[in-house]
């Protein structure tokens, strides 16, 4: 893990290759809510350059920082950097200097604590993480089972928050029906730290890092899933980075998974007559290179009819609820949301799908507040309606 | 001041000196003794009106209190072309999107949409490409640049070869005049005006075509677009010399190949650049590129590539495999990707007759092993005898000295593309001194007198684009002290070790 001394130089080397061009500005979703230039990626990068490259250490005053979070960590502004920069690693780097100055936003130290105390980013105990399964009246969940094949990552959202429990529902009935030899890690399982990762609290990730790759090593499986494209993502490019070795299993996403039961006929996709469209998940899509699988799960579907949106794969636009954004500004975040599920609903598309409970969770709200047309599911939930239907 | 923007713009004000800092900056660095000695860039002011009649209501009122207006788009060029002198208020268009249903004009059987002023230019093609259309030119910034900020510069890009400059493609123009008046105006050549020209102001419609905002603010363009073609190609030929890759681009212009849609180069330092930060490693090293972009009918691309490849092999080059070229198109926004290798570089952007770019390549050649200066060049063929030729060279921002000696290349620069019946692509602030290059003497007084008929109080972007605002800008002026500050360019350079930039 690099020192907050050398992550500031890290900075500076890069702002110093940014060329002030603006293409990073109408694709962001951030400077297309607030609209100034200083909620521009290219502004915020020239301050960086002002503060770690010429040393105006004044520049780095709260406005600064407001700006600096106020940022869905989406990584649209990387891929289309006429500079070739690395933004999201830029984000985080700067987002780790902001702690390390004491500038961190406020509720981003709330949450901070939260999850030293519980392990998870909810308010309830941990203990708590598999009150899912309650629901589930056919599946037995099997906690730490010795001997499975699979463990299934639940991540925080869809462990503690009824409107996304759901999706872990739906991927346990599915890996059920397909006679997976899986089990979860129940109480054993810790927040996989990206959302302190997002808060350029990389430190702290390292316990709870540890504490999960020994629990998922000690089960013997050969492969973990997630639900959740952040828990993807961390487990995937965070964990190896920051153990400093290979985590000796395999990780998928719950799409990947289940798209090669499908393949291999372990698993028979059912019927569902709707028209469908997808929105690719930030972390799962453009951060970790997934676009394929989930649109495999859908036109698996007998019945629907998959269309897609404007902005998609790689130049999909963010839900508006990464990067701890929610935390940061409640209203910008779901300001970003409308503008996603507006776009889904002109595609004349009646349900909206994703790969990640963050995803769901964000958009399933902005549906709601705009009284839109339009069921926001997770791919894996309807993926299992097709079947009970 | 901020209430009465407020009453016309709601919460789309801002006087916050840290909203209204990036005002003052484009994507040039100049250092701020230069800066703040010319001029007060700050805006007192940023508004992002949403109408043509927010627009009116504002220049109306900066009229009553005598406050400069200026315009900014993307804010994507570097002359200070958007940037306050006087500072005042500046209007943000950003928020001025979207674009109409594509028309088909039943005359001339060409379609065309109205495009509101901030959309950018890739976001208007993204848009016209889910229906079926594409905008016909682009800037090589299309992902910042904005409707109304590449028709108030040169209009020059991708796709000029087959469809000109953007100027050719607009057929009518909405906008406010300086005294407030909303106006529409249509092309004086193309059909009937619905109103030929401002009644109170005297504005006319080339009045807004490549003037930097000084008489008129564009709200909305009426561009034709095309069919979405039916075949593309991407060629990327490698020749050993400048000689054969002038003649190459010259053969290119002049077969008028209906197909033929763009033509890049890249000189080998360019390419080196790119390398060293790990991009272009198809493309050998040493080697002058052309990525020859067709786009069109099948038929007509398919013999136009025909004859490329026989062409480029009677003059010594390669054609590199399929998909290079691909790749190459994929990444045509992308070229500030050698700042990875060369941060902080200085440049100058000039039109010049394609006949003459390999004789401008040597001489510059040997210009920078003259001055031990590392010239990176690219160029797009603009129309057939025409490239719009980018040089850059690496300086260093953090060291104030050999930035501001570092400047006075730029001079040299344009003084030698002169010479070979070149001119500065833009004006802007900075480049006044080079009015004399870009205009005779007849069209500089027939330019004054457009702007005081459109502008009688010199309200709009002032100091730009007609005389040097500046004793320092005048041309005998700045034109010695570029010449002084450049004979002490060589000592400061070797006593800073930094010939090359590195």
């Amino acid at each position: 893990m690099k020192t907050i001394e050398e992550l500031r130089e890290q900075i500076a080397k890069t702002s110093y290759i940014c060329g002030s061009c603006g293409s990073c500005r109408s694709v962001c979703p951030v400077y297309r809510e607030i609209g100034w230039e200083s909620s521009a990626p290219r502004r915020k990068i020239a301050l960086a350059k002002e503060v770690f490259l010429k040393k105006k250490e004044k520049q780095a005053t709260g406005q600064y920082a407001q700006r600096l979070q106020e940022c869905t960590l989406c990584g649209k502004c990387a891929e289309i950097c006429a500079a070739g920069i690395k933004t999201r690693e830029l984000w985080l780097n700067l987002r780790e200097d902001l702690r390390a100055r004491g500038m961190e936003h406020q509720n981003l130290t709330q949450m901070a604590l939260q999850v030293k105390t519980t392990h998870n980013i909810s308010t309830f105990p941990n203990e708590n993480r598999l009150d899912w399964v309650d629901d589930l009246d056919e599946v037995e969940v099997e906690v730490s089972k010795a001997g499975s094949e699979v463990a299934y990552f639940v991540g925080c959202v869809s462990s503690f928050y009824p409107m996304s429990a759901g999706i872990s529902q739906s991927i346990v009935s599915l890996l059920d029906r397909a006679n997976v030899n899986y089990t979860v890690l129940g109480s054993e399982e810790w927040c996989c730290g990206f959302p302190l990762l997002a808060s350029g609290n990389s430190q702290q990730v390292l316990e709870l890092a540890k504490h999960n790759v020994e629990k998922v090593r000690a089960l013997g499986v050969k492969t973990l899933i997630t639900g959740c494209a952040s828990c993807y993502h961390t487990w995937t490019h965070e964990y190896p980075t920051i153990l400093g070795e290979d985590l000796g299993f395999e990780v998928l996403h719950a799409t990947q998974y289940l798209a090669g039961l499908i393949r291999t006929k372990q698993l028979e996709a059912g019927n569902i007559d709707e028209t469908v469209t997808y929105h690719d998940p930030c972390d799962l899509g453009r951060n970790s290179g997934i676009y394929d699988e989930p649109r495999e799960l859908l036109q698996a579907m007998e019945g629907v009819n998959f269309v897609e949106m404007p902005h998609r794969r790689e130049m999909a636009d963010c839900c508006g609820g990464g990067g701890n954004l929610a935390a940061v500004d409640k209203e910008l975040s779901q300001a970003i949301a409308v503008k996603r599920v507006r776009e889904a609903v002109a595609t004349g598309a009646t349900i909206l799908t994703s790969a990640c409970q963050q995803c769901v969770q964000t958009l399933q709200m902005a549906a709601r507040q705009e009284k839109l047309p339009l069921e926001v599911l997770d791919v894996t939930e309807l993926l299992w309606r097709s079947l009970e239907e | 001041m901020e209430q009465a923007l407020r009453e016309i713009c709601g919460s789309r004000v801002t006087t916050d000196p840290f909203e209204l800092a990036p005002y003052a900056k484009d994507v040039a660095y100049v250092p701020a003794i230069l800066v703040h000695l010319l001029t007060n860039p700050l805006p007192k002011a940023v508004v992002q009106p949403i109408s043509a009649e927010e627009i009116s209501s504002l220049i109306k009122w900066a009229k009553q209190g005598k406050i400069p207006v200026t315009v900014r788009g993307g804010g994507s060029t570097a002359y200070f072309n958007c940037i306050p002198m006087k500072s005042g208020l500046v209007i943000d268009t950003n928020r001025l999107q979207g674009f109409s249903e594509i028309e088909l004009d039943q005359g001339n059987q060409k379609k065309m949409v109205w495009v509101k002023a901030g959309m950018t230019w890739k976001d208007l093609d993204d848009g016209l490409r889910q229906q079926g259309c594409a905008v016909c030119s682009s800037p090589s910034s299309a992902p910042s640049a904005t409707i109304g900020g590449w028709v108030s510069m040169g209009g020059l890009g991708i796709g000029s070869v087959p469809y000109g400059s953007v100027h050719d493609q607009i057929m009518a123009i909405r906008g406010v005049t300086a005294t407030g008046e909303i106006v529409e105006l249509s092309r004086p050549d193309k059909s009937p005006a619905r109103n030929q020209g401002s009644e109170q102001s005297d504005l006319q419609f080339n009045d807004l075509m490549g003037t930097e905002g000084t008489r008129g603010i564009i709200t909305e363009i009426k561009l034709l677009v095309r069919d979405v073609p039916e075949k593309e190609e991407h060629l990327l030929a490698i020749f050993n010399n400048a000689t054969d890759t002038g003649v190459m681009m010259s053969w290119l212009g002049g077969e008028h190949f209906m197909s033929l849609y763009n033509v890049h180069f890249s000189s080998p330092e360019f390419m080196m650049s790119l390398q060293k930060a790990g991009y272009a490693h198809e493309i050998p090293p040493g080697k002058y590129s052309l990525e020859i972009d067709l786009e069109g009918k099948r038929d007509e691309v398919d013999q136009a590539v025909a004859h490329i490849r026989k062409q480029v092999k009677v003059l010594g080059g390669t054609l590199l495999p399929d998909g290079v070229g691909a790749e190459e198109w994929a990444d045509r926004f992308k070229s500030l990707r050698l700042e990875q290798t060369l941060p902080s570089l200085l440049a100058a952007e000039m039109t010049l007759p394609v006949r003459n770019f390999a004789a401008f390549y040597e001489r510059l050649s040997k210009l920078g092993q003259k001055t031990n200066t590392l010239c990176v060049t690219y160029a797009h063929l603009v129309s057939p005898d025409m490239a719009l030729v980018m040089v850059l060279y690496p300086s260093d921002e953090l060291n104030l000295i050999r930035y501001i000696v570092d400047l006075s290349f730029t001079s040299n620069l344009y003084k030698l593309g002169h010479r070979l019946g070149g001119k500065p692509y833009v004006i802007g602030f900075w480049n006044t001194p080079y009015l004399g290059k870009i205009y005779d003497k007849g069209e500089r007084e027939r330019r004054r007198q457009r702007k005081q008929a459109a502008d009688p109080y010199a309200m709009l972007n002032p100091g730009k684009g007609y005389n040097p605002p500046n004793i320092i800008l005048n041309s005998y002026v700045f034109g010695f002290a570029m010449i002084m500050i450049g004979l002490f360019r060589p000592m400061v350079l070797k006593i800073l070790k930094g010939g090359k930039g590195q």
